[in-house]
């Protein structure tokens, strides 16, 4: 009995081919894949309900010069949007972004900001890129989270490729707690200081117990500790002021 | 999207339409097949071929046991991807790869060079590179199915198409958390 609808369903569905195959496929061509940009976060599933760039990643093109993280382009708009979870890695002030890139284009510049500061531009001078492609990039001095946007800058068209990164710098997967952490600490404070403890003065380092009246500097600013703590990464004393008062 | 929607309505009503007709049963249907699903099978040949010199290397040399397994499943699913796509072209007596020349235009940006194989032998960090090539391999390969999904005709390879992209995407998304958990 089925067999009987299979010839009409055949040719039907090669009329219904033949309207759409006009359609090409997205030109699609590169992303960071670690730390996860906001697409491949998608990608992935750490971010639900994404729309087509779970397919395609590594299409978010839109003409050269967007500050947005979708480029300013019609599609992938979610990329935008600030109010979803997206996960921030923690990195420290020095990160390595690894891109994917599923079309080798020829590549005028490779630039990463944070708001408008310009953190980093690797000029390729229009050459081919190899195999892989990652930069390390210095976080000039931005601490907590913050969106890191990398822009791939095609050396022979006017398009560009945006991926949007959201890092927590010098988070080491823990919140600072100046609000209560919604979630315990990922790591646990050393309930003895260690031997190897500097004493609790000069340079802030996270690992180093301090006490209350403790003097540090951080960023060239001093600072005085106001209650008893283990410094982990992103309790830097800018970021606490509920540890560290700014003298 | 509503054009699209218009013409499955459609589908479906002809469907329906011919349930109630007797049609004669003659041996076995025609296969409708055009230049899109040629193009795909073609394609996915050629992508199972350069994705192979990957999962080689990374199924000897890869550290991680996870990438070691991934390539391996790759593989297997590869050859039984490979074996369905070239029936499919030899019954239909076509070309199991395209022509050179078709390629010119958009395609060789999108292939793995021998260069990029040269470099992942000698990689210092031969996991990362793998798992960075084998990401922007398999987008491609997902890319090319999803053209199938879309715009080809013979309903066994589209549906081959919607296999090849379920499992290309979970093995993205297994590559994606590879560097964040090692």
């Amino acid at each position: 009995m089925r067999r009987r609808f299979t010839l009409p369903a055949l040719t039907v569905g090669a009329l219904v081919a033949s309207l759409f195959v006009a359609v090409s496929p997205a030109a699609a061509h590169g992303y960071i894949s670690s730390p996860p940009s906001r697409q491949a976060n998608c990608a992935s599933g750490a971010v639900a309900n994404c729309g087509d760039i779970v397919y395609e990643p590594q299409s978010v093109e839109a003409p050269k010069g967007s500050m947005q993280c979708n480029g300013g382009g019609s599609r992938f708009a979610v990329l935008n949007d600030n109010n979803r979870s997206w996960p921030a890695a923690s990195v420290g002030q020095s990160v390595t972004f690894n891109w994917v890139l599923t079309a080798r284009h020829s590549t005028s510049t490779w630039e990463y900001f944070i708001g408008n500061t310009l953190l980093a531009s690797f000029n390729d001078g229009g050459a081919q890129p190899g195999a892989t492609k990652s930069h390390t990039v210095g976080m000039k001095g931005f601490t907590g989270r913050q969106t890191v946007l990398a822009r791939w800058n095609v050396a022979d068209t006017a398009m560009a490729f945006y991926a949007c990164v959201d890092v927590n710098i010098g988070g080491g997967g823990t919140t600072p707690p100046t609000t209560p952490p919604t979630t315990p600490p990922t790591t646990t404070p050393p309930t003895t200081p260690p031997t190897t403890t500097p004493p609790a003065t000069g340079t802030w380092r996270a690992g180093t117990a301090y006490s209350p009246g403790n003097v540090v500097t951080y960023n060239g600013v001093s600072y005085t500790c106001r209650q008893a703590h283990t410094a982990l990464a992103g309790w830097e004393p800018p970021n606490v002021p509920a540890l560290w008062a700014r003298n | 999207m509503g054009a699209k929607l218009a013409l499955r309505a459609a589908l479906v009503a002809i469907l329906l339409v011919s349930g109630c007709t007797a049609q004669p049963e003659t041996g076995p249907p025609a296969a409708a097949f055009t230049g899109t699903d040629v193009m795909y099978l073609q394609m996915g040949i050629t992508q199972i071929a350069e994705g192979s010199s990957i999962t080689a290397l990374a199924t000897e040399r890869a550290t991680d046991p996870r990438l070691k397994a991934l390539a391996a499943e790759l593989q297997a699913q590869w050859q039984e991807e490979l074996a369905q796509m070239q029936r499919w072209l030899l019954g239909w007596s076509q070309p199991l790869t395209a022509p050179s020349t078709s390629h010119e235009g958009h395609g060789s940006l999108h292939m793995l060079r021998p260069s990029d194989i040269a470099e992942l032998r000698s990689s210092p960090d031969f996991d990362r590179t793998a798992v960075s090539l084998l990401l922007g391999h398999l987008g491609n390969v997902v890319e090319t199915a999803r053209m199938e999904t879309t715009s080809g005709a013979y309903p066994p390879a589209r549906h081959l198409a919607e296999t090849v992209t379920a499992r290309r995407q979970s093995q993205i998304q297994t590559l994606l958390t590879l560097p964040a958990t090692p």
